[in-house]
């Protein structure tokens, strides 16, 4: 029983450790995750208001609510749901790119952060960190060695997994710069071109005007 | 039974968990390293915060991968509140700092541009936060039997730790290229536009200046004439 209380004083203490920022009570921040295609990714956010009579953030906060919102590199929307003060999304990629994860409180109630501050604290994990391991050694039975080489088997693949996406990435790279080279030059040729035959239409145009107004 | 009563309820609901679900539930072990892509608009400054140890190393390295001149002020405060970096107008930047107790603050700041917004990547690399040594030793919790090697085993483990390391520096480097070759892809994609943008530009007003030109030496020898007669 003491171990159990010690476990969970421990797993407080450890996720005081994450990234935390501020938000206002309409505002919404949205963070980008580049990642490769099938590709898992998990966030775990905590949230603490703050009490303006305390001057202290409040350790939990319940019915606050946050909506997390995952759009693809599309543009569609992969991901839109409500969690608790506290939660855990998790989304899966089917598109290489750009996916936006955003974050917003639901808060309707002007009351309930009057001070308008909110520390929420995040982590993303994308890829291969997102893996439990020790839930996997349990489900599969793993030695510690089985258990350890199945880490190094993740980390290599996620790793190839990148660098297939960045040969595809490099590849729309240089068609962009190719297509930009092309473009510069038959813009540049065209230009002179149209600056030529303007100017003989001009000369031409106003000769003939000249002739008829008998003035040549 | 009976010395189970004064337990607070949370804990007696984590005791009735069964301890493999444990490590994944209720609040969350955040990872030693993480980074975060995000897009600063135009006049504002975002602050993130990171609590540290004592004695542990954070690294953070950031880098602008969009918006405009491609550059940002870069602020960052120790617990007290003392200003630990200061830099005005950088695309990117590279910073380590060895810790003391207490949440380290790191700004970014748009606040000197006021159309273009920012797209900014950082990341952070947290050393000695103490919490390694915990990790391996929970696995050893949820593994099933034993491996049948046992003189070498620590020899094996130790190199499959080297490998470990060595991956995640790859992965590392692969992040930074990544953040990178957005820059750089972002750079000629905006090159592009403004090739195509600008060309019609010119094309157009090339087509207007010359026929105005000719139109307005018309009217002039026109009006000249009406006057005469």
């Amino acid at each position: 029983m003491g171990l159990s209380a010690l476990l969970l004083l421990a797993l407080c203490a450890a996720s005081s450790r994450a990234l935390y920022f501020h938000i206002g009570e309409t505002e919404k921040r949205c963070f980008i995750e580049e990642i490769p295609d099938e590709t898992m990714v998990i966030g775990n956010y905590r949230t603490q208001m703050w009490d303006k009579q305390k001057e202290v953030f409040l350790p939990s906060t319940p019915g606050l609510g946050m909506h997390v919102e995952v759009k693809d590199p599309d543009g569609k929307v992969v991901l839109s749901r409500q969690y608790g003060s506290e939660g855990r999304f998790t989304f899966t990629s089917h598109t290489p790119g750009d996916h936006q994860i955003c974050l917003h409180s639901n808060s309707t109630k002007m009351t309930l952060f009057a001070g308008g501050r909110l520390r929420v604290h995040l982590d993303i994990q994308v890829g291969e960190h997102a893996n439990n391991y020790p839930e996997i050694a349990a489900k599969d039975k793993l030695t510690e060695l089985q258990l350890r080489a199945r880490q190094l088997l993740d980390q290599v693949e996620q790793i190839q997994k990148e660098q297939d996406y960045q040969r595809y990435r490099e590849e729309r790279f240089r068609l962009t710069s190719e297509s930009t080279n092309q473009r510069v030059l038959w813009w540049s040729i065209a230009q002179t071109v149209i600056l030529i035959l303007t100017g003989i239409w001009q000369m031409r145009h106003l000769k003939s005007f000249f002739e008829a107004k008998k003035l040549v | 039974m009976g010395d189970k009563v004064w337990l607070p309820f949370p804990v007696l609901l984590l005791a009735a968990v069964p301890p493999v679900l444990l490590p994944g539930a209720a609040s969350f072990t955040p990872s030693l390293d993480s980074d975060f892509t995000f897009t600063l608009p135009a006049g504002q400054k975002e602050c993130f915060y990171q609590p540290m140890p004592l004695k542990a190393s954070l690294e953070i390295e950031y880098q602008v991968l969009d918006g405009a001149g491609l550059d940002i002020d870069f602020h960052l405060a120790s617990p007290e509140g003392k200003t630990l970096v200061f830099e005005q107008r950088k695309s990117d930047g590279v910073h380590t700092v060895e810790t003391e107790v207490g949440d380290y603050m790191f700004c970014f700041d748009n606040t000197f541009s006021t159309i273009s917004e920012k797209v900014i990547f950082f990341e952070l690399i947290l050393d000695n936060m103490g919490e390694q040594e915990q990790e391996q030793e929970d696995w050893k919790k949820y593994i099933t039997g034993t491996d049948m090697l046992d003189m070498k085993l620590e020899d094996i483990l130790e190199s499959i730790n080297s490998i470990k390391s060595r991956l995640s520096k790859s992965g590392h480097i692969q992040t930074l290229l990544r953040a990178f070759e957005a820059r750089d892809r972002n750079i000629q994609e905006s090159n592009f536009d403004r090739v195509n943008f600008w060309s019609m530009v010119n094309l157009v007003v090339m087509v207007v200046v010359s026929a105005i030109q000719v139109y307005m030496l018309k009217n002039l020898f026109e009006d000249k004439r009406k006057s005469r007669t």
